[in-house]
């Protein structure tokens, strides 16, 4: 089908979107954004292939053999390099709000409370064993 | 806002995007049909110009190479921020004792694991080595062997314990191995206008087509690349392994600004 | 080889990277204050070459190629920079911006061992990076590490709040970074190559084309998240919040601003030649950039928390700013880059007067600090400039920006746009103006409805004298208010059309004289109402508080802080540009 791959990755960002806007664990929305980002992978790629050429490493092939586009190889390089800091930095993120707040629930972690009451008095509730255990 | 009410939200966006993104793959050019003319021109002119065969290599470090400069840089960003934020936190210390939960058993490790490790570990790095050196010839290159040297060293962790581990990889030395790789890599970029050239134009002698040392500037750009590369991953599985381990002190809620 | 100001092109870019390797190659080497002089030595630079290249770049813009690769046969192979004379400027004043603001951080960050200046200088490099270049993904991969470096600074205080703050940012910029980069896939499929012009020519031969409209909607919904555009704005306030005060200087001095720079760029070269996409620029931008305006100008009214106040009200002047690019005229683009340089100037000013106040109070909160400024004086003189400034004072750039956007809706007929863009500032003003008197002159003892806004008790280090940290703020200010307009007069006009491929029409409408005025007059109404709400009588306030509390709650509820419902409305932003695109 010759537009299975564009729908594939539309499919993907939904489906990725949606796990994030209902997530309940830090982890799992980490996993939701890296799947948004697989979406834009099999766009990138998708849009570069061609049937019938070969990668384009002129190694065992002769050059000018028809290749697919190297250009999106390495945008999609690249874009593996920036999923990589950013899942790190978010997982940093995690363990440091896990460690602070005691909980991996997003609804649980709110920037601030209101009315000028100290985000501290809400946190370190150390009734997280079954979190911690349940990796 | 409510679960549901997000989902509504949801439901609603869909209900505009979804025939909005079956217009648009309609309109795209079938898929395998053709690909984009900048690529066609790359491969037909880039083993002439730079005598590489690895042309995802030469778009890396030779055509766009802005691109992959911004990107160490990024990487190093991301790598100086965890390094913060964890080490804020914990402070520089560290510690021997791993951090024990009730109820789960601390299984020695056993002499296979040694054996393997000790096996896998010299083999995982050379692999690297050789996926380093042969950016220009076969797929790889910078930031694929230096993940892979970067994974080795956690065959350390595994093989030799966490005071093996510790003895063997210094932050220090992590530190000056990312910034210098990735000076090296700007420097790069700044030397040729130095004689006149573009940034980043490569003007070192191109060798021989499928030769390991083919493409010039672009080996040295690899080798800034895979430097940084490895520092940086082996930095960050440091400074997660550090979080396994049981605080000196307990954590105290005070101030903690940088 | 290039001649002499070409050559200069490559380097602010460069200089900032090579330092910022250098401090983190030797970081435990370095004895302590080497990171922030090498860190203003570099901002300085950075500051004089582009000062240098947009002097060169006003007889036409400069255009650099990197790698040596020029494009042959028309076809582009390389990365370039093309720098016009607006661009030019405001990679200068970037560089000020960052000069003065390591100046006002020198020493709050000596624990680190340099890791702030390295994370800053990266910054540096990307937002230049991002004016000068002509290459779609080049955009994107400055773009990200603008975003990767801001979110490494944000997290820097490590509360649970910062947290918070810190992961909604970077999950919201993740997703803009996606949207992005499936654009530039689009729009590449299309064109062929990836280099503005060339993306141009393929744009204007192809007609009316879904794949471009598609790719317009992403890239712009991109750089909209980063612009603060609603609906897509609830992460700047999280993030500005708990952000360290230098780096909220350049968040909202600069990166927000960038994003609708480079909007603006996009739209008017790389979709120039698209009549869907320009047919569907004046009602997209002005509608969501008049809405923007007012509710990030009334949410700041609400707040008591400073940080976050001044979060609303750069979401405000977003928007204006967003109205001006929307009217599509060479006076709403030149006046839009005039108001960036002047929004930054005296939003940075104000977000340093909160950091000293963090420091030397050790509050942030606008009820706690009631009355507690009176020690300091000197920088409540500067907030009430500040806040009159942002109010629409007819004094300095943020004022000419503002005329001239004004002008551009006059011109165009869009009149309630134009009362949007004067609500919003007087609106930000107000809540300025009302918290200093509240905080230097001890008034206002009533809360009112902002004593149910969001606050934290926070401090900073104060271990810097106040001169050092209030004359980098008076410095900002006395740019803003110094800066002849006559220069500005005379260069805009050619600096606009160059940056818009257009040719050069000739002198920019200005808006009516007297809205300004007006805008000054509500802003002192509004700040006077929230300072003398105990004594004013009942038959004024009963009214106004019983209209306000409902949509008040309303607002306050949306701005929830949880992600999930960030990304509902992100979706729900996407799929409306989308819904204008079709409807052309």
């Amino acid at each position: 089908m010759s537009v299975l791959p564009y729908a594939v990755a539309a499919w993907l960002f939904g489906v990725g979107l949606y796990g994030i806007a209902t997530s309940r664990n830090f982890i799992h929305l980490v996993g939701c954004l890296g799947v948004c980002q697989s979406a834009t992978y099999v766009l990138l790629l998708g849009l570069g292939y061609r049937w019938g050429s070969i990668a384009p490493i002129f190694y065992d092939h002769p050059p000018g053999t028809p290749a697919v586009d190297p250009v999106m190889q390495a945008l999609v390089l690249t874009d593996i390099v920036v999923g990589a800091t950013l899942t790190a930095l978010l997982l940093v993120l995690t363990v440091q709000a896990h460690k602070r707040g005691g909980s991996l629930d997003p609804e649980k972690l709110r920037p601030m409370r209101a009315g000028g009451k100290s985000g501290r008095s809400q946190g370190s509730s150390r009734v997280d064993e079954p979190a911690r255990g349940s990796r | 806002m409510s679960p549901r009410f997000r989902i509504a939200l949801l439901a609603l966006a869909g209900l505009v995007l979804l025939p909005a993104a079956a217009r648009v793959i309609a309109a795209l050019p079938p898929f395998g049909s053709t690909i984009a003319l900048y690529g066609e021109r790359i491969n037909a002119v880039t083993p002439e110009a730079r005598h590489v065969a690895n042309m995802v290599s030469a778009i890396n470090f030779d055509l766009r190479g802005l691109d992959t400069l911004g990107e160490e840089f990024m990487l190093l960003a991301a790598i100086t921020g965890t390094v913060v934020l964890l080490r804020g936190r914990r402070g520089e210390g560290t510690t021997e004792r791993a951090m024990r939960l009730p109820g789960r058993a601390v299984i020695p490790r056993s002499e296979a694991v040694v054996l393997g490790c000790r096996i896998a570990g010299p083999l995982t790095c050379l692999f690297g080595l050789y996926v380093v050196l042969h950016a220009t010839v076969t797929p790889g290159g910078g930031f694929q062997g230096g993940v892979i040297l970067a994974s080795g060293t956690l065959l350390i962790y595994l093989g030799e314990g966490y005071a093996g581990w510790r003895d063997s990889i210094r932050s220090h030395w992590l530190d000056a191995l990312e910034g210098g790789g990735a000076l090296l890599f700007a420097l790069c970029g700044l030397a040729p206008m130095l004689t006149g050239a573009a940034f980043m134009q490569n003007i070192l002698p191109l060798g021989t087509f499928r030769d390991l040392f083919s493409g010039g500037l672009m080996l040295v750009e690899n080798l800034g690349v895979a430097l940084a590369v490895t520092g940086g991953f082996t930095q960050l599985f440091l400074e997660f392994m550090e979080e396994t381990r049981e605080a000196e002190e307990p954590d105290e809620p005070g101030e903690e600004s940088a | 080889m290039t001649a002499f100001p070409a050559l200069l092109l490559p380097l602010p870019v460069a200089i900032p990277l090579v330092l910022c390797a250098v401090i983190l190659a030797t970081a435990h080497i370095l004895p302590g204050r080497m990171p922030d002089i090498l860190a203003i030595g570099a901002a300085v630079s950075v500051a004089i070459l582009s000062a240098v290249i947009a002097r060169h770049a006003a007889q036409g813009p400069i255009v650099y190629w990197f790698g040596g690769w020029e494009p042959k046969d028309g076809v582009y192979l390389g990365i370039g920079f093309s720098v016009d004379e607006a661009s030019g400027w405001i990679a200068a004043f970037i560089g000020v911006l960052y000069a003065l603001t390591f100046v006002f951080a020198w020493g709050f960050f000596d624990r680190t061992h340099g890791h702030f200046h390295i994370l800053m200088l990266l910054f540096l490099a990307a937002m230049v990076g991002f004016s000068f270049t002509r290459d779609m993904f080049n955009l994107f991969v400055w773009f990200e590490v603008m975003s990767v470096a801001a979110f490494a600074l944000t997290a820097y205080h490590l509360a649970e709040s910062s947290l918070a703050g810190a992961i909604n940012f970077t999950v919201v910029n993740s997703l803009a970074g996606f949207l992005m980069l499936g654009g530039i896939g689009l729009i590449y499929a299309q064109a062929g190559t990836l280099d503005f012009e060339g993306i141009a020519a393929a744009v204007a031969h192809g007609g009316r084309d879904p794949v471009v409209a598609g790719a317009f909607c992403l890239v712009a919904a991109a750089l909209m998240i980063k612009g603060a555009i609603v609906p897509f704005q609830f992460w700047l306030a999280d993030a500005h919040a708990v952000a360290p005060s230098p780096v909220s200087v350049i968040f909202s001095g600069s990166m927000v601003s960038l994003g609708l720079f480079g909007l603006a760029k996009v739209s008017s070269v790389v979709f120039a030649g698209s009549d869907q996409v320009q047919q569907a620029l004046p009602i997209l931008l002005i509608g969501l950039g008049s809405f923007t305006a007012l509710l990030g100008g009334w949410m700041a009214l609400l707040q008591r928390h400073l940080k976050r106040m001044l979060a609303f009200s750069t979401i405000s002047h977003a928007g204006i700013m967003l109205a001006g690019i929307g009217a599509l005229t060479a006076g709403g683009t030149g006046g839009m880059l005039v108001y960036v340089v002047g929004h930054g100037l005296v939003k940075g000013a104000l977000f340093m007067i909160a950091g000293i106040l963090l420091a030397t109070q050790a509050s942030i909160d606008e009820i706690a600090l009631r009355g507690l400024g009176r020690g300091i004086w000197p920088a409540g003189i500067a907030m009430a400039l500040a806040g009159l400034l942002l109010c629409g004072l007819p004094l300095g750039a943020l004022d000419q920006g503002t005329r001239l956007v004004q002008g551009a809706l006059a011109q165009q007929g869009h009149g309630i746009a134009l009362a949007a863009t004067a609500i919003g500032a007087a609106l930000t003003g107000a809540a300025v103006l009302r918290a200093a008197g509240r905080i230097f002159l001890g008034l206002g003892p009533d809360p009112g409805d902002e004593a149910g806004a969001p606050s934290e008790d926070e401090r900073e280090k104060a271990n810097r004298p106040l001169w050092l940290m209030l004359a980098p703020c008076c410095a900002l200010l006395a740019l803003d208010v110094a800066i002849p307009a006559e220069v500005i007069a005379q260069a805009l006009p050619r600096a606009a059309a160059a940056f818009m491929h257009r040719p050069d029409a000739g002198a920019l409408a200005e808006g009516p004289a007297w809205l300004p005025w007006a805008s000054v007059a509500a802003g002192l109404a509004g700040a006077g109402y929230g300072l003398f709400r105990n004594r004013l009588p009942k038959v004024v306030v009963r009214p106004v508080s019983a209209t306000q509390s409902a949509p008040t709650r309303a607002l306050e509820i949306l701005h929830s802080g949880l992600i999930g419902d960030y990304a509902a409305w992100l979706a729900v932003g996407v799929a409306g540009i989308a819904a204008v695109l079709a409807m052309v």
